[in-house]
């Protein structure tokens, strides 16, 4: 029976972010968190394998502030979940991230199949996934649509600029996927009760043998990137659509944008 | 004295990196080595752009390019490099991140700008789907950075008077993956970077079939049409490299017209230098009117048919 863990990462809805003033700082007063977009596919590719193959299937997750989500991914089909949470992880880079879940994977032991997002929606590094398959020595398989199992390994199609690529490998794989891979579920009430039921182990960064955390990347400033732009309603008193068409196509013509 | 490195699998980005590595060594007098998947002739091309040696790097037919990674780290491991540019293309910032891990080093994705004093890199790239932007100071070599295609420009003339070496690299003994299959994409048949007015759609379209509305309009117009990324990827209405946004093209139009789109950053990244954006959108809530200059609450089905035809009498006229 294959084990297949699936990475996701507890990020702050961008949605939610508010640049504000001259200095365009960002202010993070009304955020509230989610699991990365598209690591909603990649726990959606572990939990049908493991609803229709049989696979045993885990999620995997570390930061700062992440038990808030273990509820919410456990709803999502993993059987239990290994993840670190301390405070040390408040800034990280890809470096970091990816040697904490190196450690976690390790801990769980003879993992077959590691399945990541394309990339996290706050960073959008792209880099964890195969910084992991270095790390763990496993196969780096990147964007991939398509997924099989085979018996000793897996076969995928990866979309590159060019084309489509299909490889077969056998023994373990990093996996990174597309969000056209699946639809994640939306979890039903049932799945939401059971996830109560399930586990989830809590390591400690000494247990996975990584007691300092050299960050190789130091953030200097973060400010938002604010268009000013004029936010004009042009249909605004009653106006028909007609006359707001017309009047549109006037105003760009009085601009000079029409060719 | 700095040693640079760039590597990529599109010859075109990598002339563009070697402008910038001639330029981030140039006081130090250092070498600039390119790794680059091209022919014997490409490889001169890129000496005569500003490498001293060339490494042929070229596309294994029964395995994917990425594994030349043990290679690379070997390579790294006797020369030192200080900076590693690569061309950010998927294959690109996988083999990167590969790299990186293996040599323990820093590893920035999609660098927008750098700047190197010999001691400290300093570089910027978007976050949070570029509703922002990062600054990060790197002080520990090698620092690996992936550029897309377009980001730095290459040298306007080629010096054919340079002279430099060509190499070719061999791939590992021992590989991880078969390539089994390679589907040439269909070429491109739309040149979104030129148009001069874009109609963009999006999941506020309801079916398939009203996609003609925003042809319409875009004909209309003399433009083209574009879409967000879930119109092209989960319900593959139009073709995907007509997607705008932070994973897919930057436009630069004299109109954008937004319909159906609710305009989250990682869209609105894409259309950041349009000279003007216009939106259509039943919610007048949407955050596409906060970056709009004009803007029409309504329903699209509506809008789009009316504009077409406001269009064409002003065209007619
Ligand atoms: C890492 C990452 C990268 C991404 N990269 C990209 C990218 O490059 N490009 C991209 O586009 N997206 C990207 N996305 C996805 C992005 O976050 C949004 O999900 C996507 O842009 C939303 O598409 P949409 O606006 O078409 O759909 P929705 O957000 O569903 O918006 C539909 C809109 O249509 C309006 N509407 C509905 N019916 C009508 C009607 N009859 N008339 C008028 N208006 C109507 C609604 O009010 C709504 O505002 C990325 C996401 C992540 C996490
Ligand atoms: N803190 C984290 N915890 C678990 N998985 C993560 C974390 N950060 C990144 N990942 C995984 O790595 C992928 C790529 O992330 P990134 O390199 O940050 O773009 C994500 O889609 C996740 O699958």
């Amino acid at each position: 029976m294959k084990k297949i863990v699936a990475c996701y990462k507890w990020v702050v809805d961008e949605a939610d972010i508010r640049v504000e003033g001259k200095a365009r700082s960002l202010n993070f007063d009304r955020i509230k968190y989610k699991i990365s977009e598209y690591d909603r596919n990649a726990i959606e590719v572990g939990a049908s394998f493991n609803e229709k193959q049989g696979c045993q299937f885990l999620a995997v997750t570390c930061g700062a502030n992440v038990e808030a989500s273990l509820k919410d991914v456990l709803s999502r089909g993993p059987e239990s979940i290994a993840y670190v949470n301390d405070g040390a992880l408040e800034e990280t880079d890809s470096s970091v991230t990816s040697k904490v879940l190196a450690g976690i994977i390790k801990k769980i032991g003879e993992v077959d199949l590691v399945i990541c997002g394309e990339g996290s929606s706050d960073g959008y590094s792209q880099q964890v996934g195969p910084r992991l398959a270095a790390l763990l020595g496993y196969a780096s398989v990147t964007f991939v649509n398509k997924l099989e199992l085979t018996e000793d390994g897996i076969r995928a199609e990866r979309k590159l600029e060019d084309g489509v690529e299909v490889v077969e490998l056998t023994g373990p794989a990093v996996v990174t996927v597309l969000p056209d891979i699946n639809k994640p579920r939306i979890p039903s009430l049932k799945q939401i009760l059971a996830a109560k039921k399930k586990t989830s182990e809590k390591l400690e960064l000494a247990a996975i043998g990584l007691d300092s955390l050299a960050l190789k990347q130091k953030t200097l400033d973060v400010s938002g990137t604010v268009m000013e732009r004029k936010n004009i309603q042009i249909n605004s008193g009653g106006m028909t659509i007609e006359e707001a068409a017309q009047k549109l196509v006037q105003q760009l013509k009085a601009d000079g944008s029409l060719a | 004295m700095s040693n640079l490195w760039i590597i990529s699998n599109t010859v075109e980005t990598a002339y563009e990196m070697l402008a910038k590595a001639r330029e981030l060594v140039s006081d130090s007098g250092g070498s600039v080595t390119a790794f680059l998947n091209g022919s014997e002739y490409q490889a001169q091309e890129a000496i005569s752009y500003g490498a001293d040696l060339v490494k042929l790097m070229r596309m294994p037919e029964k395995t994917a390019w990425e594994e030349y990674v043990p290679v690379l780290v070997q390579e790294a491991q006797g020369q030192k490099p200080d900076i590693i540019l690569v061309g950010a293309t998927r294959r690109g910032k996988d083999l990167a991140a590969q790299l990186a891990a293996h040599l323990d080093c820093p590893c920035v994705t999609e660098c927008k700008t750098i700047q190197y004093d010999g001691s400290k890199a300093i570089l910027k790239r978007m976050v949070y789907g570029g509703l922002a932007e990062k600054t990060i100071e790197c002080n520990e070599f090698p620092l690996i950075a992936t550029v897309t295609g377009r980001t730095f420009s290459k040298w306007e003339v080629k010096e054919t008077a340079r002279q430099g070496t060509v190499s070719t690299l061999a791939l590992p003994n021992v590989v991880k993956m078969q390539v089994v299959e390679r589907r040439p994409k269909p070429k491109e048949t739309v040149n979104l970077k030129d148009a001069p007015f874009v109609v963009g759609v999006g999941r506020g379209f309801s079916e398939a079939s009203d996609v003609k509305l925003a042809e319409e309009l875009a004909q209309a117009m003399g433009g083209e049409v574009a879409c967000s990324r879930p119109i092209a990827e989960d319900l593959h209405w139009l073709p995907e490299d007509r997607y705008i946004g932070i994973s897919g093209q930057v436009i630069k139009p004299d109109v954008y017209l937004a319909a159906g789109i609710s305009g989250q950053v990682q869209h609105v990244y894409g259309i950041r230098d349009a000279k003007t954006i216009v939106a259509v959108n039943k919610n007048e809530n949407a955050p596409i009117f906060q970056v709009a200059d004009y803007y029409i609450v309504g329903d699209l089905k509506e809008v789009l048919p009316a504009l077409t035809k406001a269009a064409q009498e002003v065209k007619g006229s």
